[in-house]
Order: structure tokens, then sequence, then C-alpha cells
């Protein structure tokens, strides 16, 4: 099914920790094969935005607002940075995301469509609705 | 430890479903609170991008992407929901926005990361070949 959407799509970088598993060389490559993909796709005018987050982070959660360590730099799926795209359909960023120099080291792209409005407002928008039938 | 950074920072917003448990009521106030939020952020000109994510998408993973699945799952503990770039500069200051959003009190969780000056590859490529260089002088 491909879908369409005119916000865009986020693809998000996880389990990008390679530190373990790849020798400096590998990495530099990686690291290249990735900035030149960027760079490639920002001439097509189909990222308009990216930007690797550094590992150590603060995570913020609950009523008391407590702040406590970010996510296990490590793990699988903890986030290493993300792209914007400007394209209409999953299709494109899905194709996009497999180009991905990552991939074959054990990274994961995940692909998200953008949201013209916070789901949680659309959903509570519908649940009204079907509430006053 | 330096928590100054020009390239700003990233809020990610988890998408726990803190807001199945809310009554119709609360969720319209949340709501209504966190645009009231963003619009502030927005006009003090803290706010360098920021959006919500549909609910569904895909994952890929495995070489050129062959394996693709649905995703996220809404109970996954790392799904998104939505994220917002701010334009400051130390991690303290990006912590204290994050603790006024208004979901925090029904349970919402929001992690803060700084976003990097390169890819931390390359950081690392260039870090391990200045170590082994120094341990074979």
């Amino acid at each position: 099914m491909n879908t369409q959407n005119q916000n865009g799509y986020m693809l998000l970088f996880r389990g990008t920790e390679l530190r373990k598993s790849l020798s400096p060389e590998e990495m530099q490559k990686v690291s290249e094969d990735w900035m030149a993909w960027f760079r490639r796709l920002t001439e097509e005018g189909k990222a308009v935005a990216g930007n690797p987050l550094e590992r150590e982070g603060k995570i913020v959660s609950g009523k008391e607002r407590v702040v406590s360590d970010g996510p296990f730099a490590e793990s699988k799926e903890a986030i290493g940075g993300y792209f914007l795209l400007d394209v209409a359909t999953m299709d494109e960023a899905l194709a996009i995301a497999k180009k991905c120099p990552g991939l074959p080291y054990g990274i994961c792209v995940e692909v998200r469509p953008v949201a013209g409005e916070c789901p949680i407002g659309a959903e509570a928008r519908t649940e009204a609705q079907f509430a006053q039938v | 430890m330096n928590t100054q950074n020009e390239n700003g920072h990233m809020l990610l917003f988890s998408s726990n479903e803190w807001y199945k448990k809310l009554s119709h009521e609360e969720l319209q106030k949340v709501i209504s609170q966190a645009k009231a939020w963003f619009d502030r952020l927005n006009a003090l000109g803290k706010v360098k991008g920021g959006q919500a994510l549909a609910r569904k998408g895909a994952i890929l993973s495995g070489r050129n992407g062959r394996s693709v699945s649905d995703g996220p799952f809404a109970e996954s503990k790392e799904a998104i929901g939505g994220y917002l770039l701010l334009e400051v500069e130390t991690l303290e200051e990006a912590i204290e926005i994050a603790r006024t959003n208004p979901a925090l009190a029904y349970g919402a969780s929001i992690e803060i990361r700084p976003v990097a000056e390169e890819c931390p590859l390359n950081t690392w490529a260039r870090e391990s070949a200045l170590q082994e260089q120094l341990a074979n002088a």
C-alpha cells in the first residue's frame, strides 16, 4: 500500500552505536558514505534536515518531572540521528531509507510519516464524535 | 561535563500511551495546554522545528533494508510520538524547558539529546586512529 503524505517523512536511525563492531577504517568509510548520502539527498531536495545526536542525554518523566540519565546508548533502539524527508509517498521514503550505509552493520531505520496534527488530538476528536452519536 | 552546544538540543516525546487513561475533558485540557506551551516557546524564538509523527510507520533492517516490518509498536518503551528541536545552547536549559511540558503531569516522558556537531562514527574513527598512533609511537 503506497500511502501519501503532504507533510513528509522522518527517518530515525536506531542502534547506531557501532564502535564495538567496526574497525576505525570501517567507521570512517560508513561515516563518509553516510554524509555523501545525506548531501546527495539534500541536493535533490529530498532531505530538508538531518542531524546526528550526541550519545549522552537525559530523560524527564512523570508528574514529579524526575530527570534521569538518557537511554542506554548501546541499545539497538537508541536513536543516533534523524533525517527529515520532503517526499510524498511512503514508498519513496522507504526506497531512500534502504540506501542507509549503516544497514549492513546492524542499524535499523524507522520510517514515520509526519503528522499534520498531533495524533492524540485527532483521536480525541474522533472519539468525541462517536460519543455524540 | 561541558554541556554547551551551539547545535541545539532535541526533545523526543514518548508515545507510551500515557493519555489513554485520561477522561475526555482531561485530554482536551492537556491538548490545549500543550499547544500553548509550544506557541509560547515558539514566540520566545526557542523552536527550530517540531512535528508530531503518525503512529504507524515501518522499520527497515538488514542489508539493503531487505527486512521491512510494521513499526513502531505502541507498547515499545522507545516509541516516539514527536520531536521538538530547540534553539538552546545548554542541556540544562533544554531540560528546564522539557520539565514544563504539560503532558508530564499525566505520565509522559521526554528524552533530551544534544545535537551532535559531526557524525559520531567520524569522531570515533578519528579518536581510534589517534589512539593507535599514540600506541605505536
